[in-house]
């Protein structure tokens, strides 16, 4: 059998096991385990490279991020920002959908995970949304969409994986998903302007009542200043920006804040440790299944189509994979996708001659729109359900928000200088420069 | 201790009808595990920065960390089957009764169930092949880490077993089924 029909094979038993219920880590794996069958490999080298695929230190940086989540939800401290961003936009037209949205950006500065933010958005804002006569439709296609940005701006989950499994800098990556983070979360307030329901009509807070607004909210905000002031400085890695951010909630904020939050400590741990098994399961499988997709040259196979269509032009290539990974994203989990794409994306940007960094910024900002689209927009999904309303009715809500995304994408893959400015200001070998040898500043590639 | 089994806290209601009362106990044990691991490794990446920057490294604090990572996984993914926590892409079985049901239910928990044995049979064989081998620099042995591998696979052939007899015997229709969670269920 040729590598082109095994890999077809491992393909559709992923696929098909996936869609008839087979949990995806090990509908992966069943995947691979077939490919075994047909290829020299042995089943027991599949099995070690799940280990493999995990033992990174990189990877802990994904409890540290989902911990620190989970604390800031749990705890109730996420009041104060909201009270933040209704002193800043509440008295715009559409004031609470204004609020969701600024919400998301600062929430998004501190964690990494989509579904927390949606957690918090849906047992705060929302039902405050529905008694102000916003569609429930809307409320959660908007939450699902402003909850995106936590994978764009830093700290991101996605970041972390791509980062570890790409080579690429996780800290370059988390200063270039600022800028089409920024794009998404402008998008979103524009749409919520123009488009979206009115709302109840507010009095602008006064200056004193923003300063008291921001007053209450420093201490949370800090954790952004400590995550990216740690790795830009060289202090921490971003595993230990992580850790260092949890401590800060334990050690700081709940004690200050939400004292009586502290029993409930112990099952916040319990919980996160089940919560981040789940997504690295899923690149241990993964994993595997990138080995084996590696092993039967899958990359040449699929650059050699792409080959086809778009030569060695770089900004077709990036056009092309972000066409495959908008369907990808559609089917599947961001994670795996990453994993198991990987190989693929790194030999097209031998072929295109693709900065990593940029390509890097443009998948996450494509698979992050596969949050929102059916039949796996994982946090339609969420937020539909948490919101109590059909998932149909929120996906049809959503579809005009889908040109932020388009919008969004398009900056990305179009306007590189401006993506990668700050990761070439701040962090200039994430972009490939090297200190000069006369050691005044950097020598950057063209 | 005995409190401890007979108010296994930690354990979900959600199908109950699919589970043996009497592995409650050990469900409670995996999640406490759950937790103890993110503790062990936040700690431990904690001291690591700590005596790294009083310029005390310790290096095996570095080990310890991936160890508990590493276990938090596998014992992390044996548990999430128990729960029915996983990810899936769909969520069809819910949607169908009867016959068509049983069948999807009892197929999707065999491919579960082989992959589950791969990961205990050749697991045992790694871990059987890295007791040799050695991590520098405390020389701890690779099988205490790669251990974590047949040991999550027994515990799901376990857990998919419970599921398969429970099932048979009582429906694996449920009161979940009207449900639409996504997400780890508190």
């Amino acid at each position: 059998m040729t590598n082109g029909a095994i890999l077809l094979l491992m393909a559709a038993f992923f696929i098909g096991f996936g869609y008839m219920g087979v949990p995806v880590a090990f509908a992966l794996m069943a995947g691979v385990l077939v490919a075994c069958a047909l290829t020299p490999i042995s089943m027991q080298s599949m099995i070690g490279q799940m280990f493999h695929g995990i033992d990174s230190e990189i990877l802990l940086a994904v409890p540290f991020f989902l911990l620190v989540g989970e604390l800031m939800s749990s705890a109730d401290v996420t009041n104060r920002m909201i009270r933040l961003a209704q002193t800043m936009v509440g008295h715009l037209r559409g004031g609470l959908a204004q609020v969701v949205t600024l919400f998301s950006m600062f929430f998004a500065g501190i964690s990494g995970s989509s579904t927390a933010d949606v957690a918090v958005l849906t047992r705060t804002v929302a039902p405050e949304m529905t008694r102000e006569g916003y569609d429930r439709g809307f409320t959660a296609a908007l939450i699902a969409c402003a909850s995106t940005m936590a994978n764009l701006i830093p700290p991101s989950i996605m970041a972390v994986v791509y980062g570890a499994t790409g080579n690429v800098s996780i800290g370059g990556l988390f200063l270039a998903g600022i800028a089409p983070g920024i794009v998404v979360g402008i998008g979103l307030m524009i749409y919520s302007h123009f488009f979206g329901p009115v709302g109840l009509k507010k009095p602008r807070a006064s200056l004193c009542e923003f300063a008291a607004a921001m007053r209450a909210s420093i201490l949370p905000l800090m954790i952004p200043v400590i995550i990216m002031g740690g790795i830009l400085t060289g202090w921490f890695t971003p595993t230990e920006a992580g850790m260092v951010a949890s401590v800060y909630i334990l050690l700081v904020l709940v004690p200050l804040l939400a004292r009586g939050h502290i029993p409930d400590l112990p099952r916040d741990f319990v919980y996160t440790g089940l919560l981040y098994s789940i997504p690295l399961a899923l690149v241990a499988a993964a994993s595997a299944f990138g080995w084996m997709l590696a092993y039967l040259r899958g990359p040449d196979i699929v650059s050699g189509w792409i080959e086809l269509f778009a030569g060695h032009d770089g900004r077709l290539i990036m056009l092309l994979l972000v066409l495959l990974f908008i369907v990808i994203g559609d089917f599947m989990d961001a994670v795996p996708a990453i994993i198991i794409f990987m190989p693929i994306v790194i030999k097209l940007n031998e072929l295109g001659s693709i900065q990593p960094l940029h390509m890097g910024v443009v998948i996450i900002t494509t698979l992050v729109f596969g949050l929102i689209t059916p039949p796996y927009g994982l946090s339609l999904l969420v937020a539909s359900k948490f919101v109590g309303v059909p998932f149909s009715r929120a996906m049809f809500a959503s579809l005009p928000i889908y040109v932020v995304f388009f919008v969004a994408i398009a900056f990305t893959v179009l306007f590189p200088d401006i993506v990668l400015y700050l990761p070439k200001l701040l962090l200039p070998e994430s972009v490939g420069c090297f200190k000069s040898p006369t050691g005044s500043g950097y020598i950057c590639p063209p | 201790m005995g409190d401890f089994l007979a108010r296994p806290s930690l354990v979900i209601a959600r199908h109950r009808h699919l589970k043996w009362r009497a592995l409650d106990p050990l469900e409670h044990v995996l999640m406490v595990l759950c937790g103890i691991s993110i503790t062990g490794f936040t700690f431990s990446v904690f001291l690591d920065v700590v005596t790294r920057t009083a310029g005390f490294p310790i290096l095996w604090l570095q080990l310890a960390t991936t160890g508990f990572f590493a276990w938090g996984v596998f014992i992390g993914m044996a548990v999430a089957t128990r729960r029915i926590d996983h990810l899936n892409l769909v969520e069809i079985t819910k949607r169908l009764s009867g016959p068509p049901r049983t069948f999807l239910e009892v197929f999707n928990r065999a491919i579960i169930l082989l992959v589950a044995l791969a990961m205990l049979v050749f697991g045992i064989q790694n871990f059987m092949n890295d007791l040799g081998s050695f991590r520098a620099p405390s020389l701890i042995p690779l099988a205490a880490y790669t251990a974590s591998v047949p040991v999550a696979g027994a515990l799901i052939v376990l857990f998919c077993v419970e599921q398969l007899i429970n099932g048979w015997i009582n429906g694996f229709e449920g009161p979940e089924d009207t449900e639409d969670f996504v997400g780890i269920v508190k």
